[in-house]
C-alpha cells in the first residue's frame, strides 16, 4: 500500500526563511504604511546555519482597553461611519497608547516558529501581562484562557537575552497539522506560506490584526 | 430576469468539517448571509457541539478573525481557484469551515 508521510506540523529552518521572507513580502505589499516585518539575522556560536535570524514586527502601536474599535485605513470603509475625530485621538494618544514589539523566533528544539512579545508605555514603561491582557480584543482572552495550546508565559528571548513573554509552542505542531495538513493526509503541506497561515491563530491570541489579504495566495 | 442581488444580500454556503477527534454534525452544509461576520459560524458551532473551546480555521488555510466578513473569506477562495491549477484545491463554491476540538487544561 502506499507509504506516505503523515506530515507532523513542523517545518525546516530553511522552510522558515523562506516563508519569513513570503510574510515579509506580502506584508509590506498590503499594509506599506504600517511598522514592517524586519528579519535580523543572528549568529550563534553553536549553530553553523548561514542565515539564521528571526523576524521583527516593532513599534505597533495598540490604543489601550479604554479606545474599542480603532479605525483602519481599510479601503472598504464605509462613508456613513462617523467621522474620524483626530482631536481625540491625539488626546488618546499621550494617555492610552501602547506600544508592542512581535517577534517570531524559529525553536530548534520544537521546529516550530515561537511568538516572543513586550509591550510597553508612551514613557518607555513595561506593561505587565495584566496590562497586556486588558489590550487584547474578548475572543483573545477566551482562546489564550481555555485553549490547550495557547497559553503565555515569560521566558527569555533566545537572541537578546532578557525576559519576554511568549506564547508556549509546545502545541505548535498539533494544530499547524490541523490546519495546513488538511483533509488529504497525503497533500504536501503549502510551507510557503506556514508563517501566514501560523499567525493567523497566534495573532488572534494577542490582539495583532493579520489581515486576509495576507492570505491570498494570487498576491 | 431580476436584477443582481447587491453584495450585502449575497448568501455563502458553508460546510462545515471536522477534523481531529471533534464531533460530526448531522447537517454539515447551512448557508450564511454574506455580510454576517465569521464569529456567527463559531457561535453557531459552539452551540451545536456545546463546546466553547474549539479551533476553528477555513479550507486549509488560516484561522479567520472573528469579525470578518463571511463574503471577504469566500472571495479569498474564489479568486485563489481562478490561479490554482491544483486539483486537489476543490473549491466548488462553498466555503469549507474546519474545525478540531481545543479542549481546556482539565
Amino acid at each position: 500500500m502506499g507509504g506516505h508521510c503523515l506530515w507532523d506540523g513542523t517545518l525546516s529552518p530553511n522552510d522558515f526563511i523562506a516563508s519569513a521572507d513570503d510574510l515579509t513580502k506580502k506584508w509590506m505589499a498590503i499594509n506599506p504604511n504600517l511598522p514592517q516585518w524586519t528579519w535580523i539575522p543572528c549568529q550563534r556560536m553553536d549553530v553553523s546555519c548561514n542565515a539564521e535570524g528571526y523576524l521583527a514586527l516593532e513599534n505597533m502601536y495598540q490604543l489601550s482597553a479604554s479606545e474599542v474599535n480603532a479605525p483602519t485605513d481599510d479601503e472598504n470603509y464605509s462613508a456613513e461611519e462617523a467621522p474620524f475625530d483626530n482631536a481625540t485621538l491625539i488626546q488618546s494618544y499621550n494617555d492610552d497608547m501602547h506600544i508592542y514589539d512581535f517577534h517570531i523566533v524559529y525553536s530548534f528544539s520544537y521546529q516550530v516558529p515561537v511568538l516572543y512579545f513586550r509591550g510597553y508605555r508612551c514613557d518607555g514603561h513595561p506593561l505587565h501581562l495584566c496590562d497586556i491582557e486588558k489590550d487584547l480584543p474578548p475572543y483573545s482572552s477566551k482562546i489564550r484562557n481555555e485553549s490547550k495550546w495557547t497559553f503565555m508565559t515569560q521566558e527569555e528571548h533566545p537572541y537578546l537575552c532578557c525576559p519576554w513573554y511568549t506564547l508556549h509552542p509546545c502545541g505548535t505542531s498539533d494544530w499547524m497539522k490541523l490546519l495546513l495538513g488538511g483533509d488529504l493526509p497525503s497533500k504536501n503541506p503549502d510551507m510557503l506560506h506556514y508563517l501566514s497561515a501560523w499567525l493567523s491563530v497566534v495573532g488572534q491570541t494577542v490582539g495583532l490584526r493579520i489581515p486576509l489579504e495576507l492570505h491570498d495566495k494570487s498576491i | 430576469m431580476a436584477a443582481e442581488s447587491p453584495i450585502s444580500d449575497r448568501k455563502v454556503v458553508v460546510h462545515l468539517r471536522a477534523t481531529g477527534d471533534a464531533p460530526i454534525l448531522k447537517q454539515t452544509k447551512f448557508k450564511i448571509a454574506g455580510n454576517d461576520n465569521f464569529c456567527k459560524v463559531i457561535e453557531f458551532l459552539r452551540r451545536q457541539l456545546r463546546r466553547d473551546t474549539l479551533f476553528v480555521y477555513v479550507n486549509s488555510a488560516f484561522s479567520p478573525n472573528p469579525d470578518e466578513l463571511v463574503i471577504d473569506l469566500y472571495n479569498i477562495f474564489a479568486l485563489w481557484s481562478l490561479y490554482t491549477c491544483d486539483k486537489n484545491f476543490g473549491f466548488d463554491g462553498k466555503l469549507v469551515v474546519n474545525y478540531a476540538s481545543s479542549m481546556a487544561w482539565g
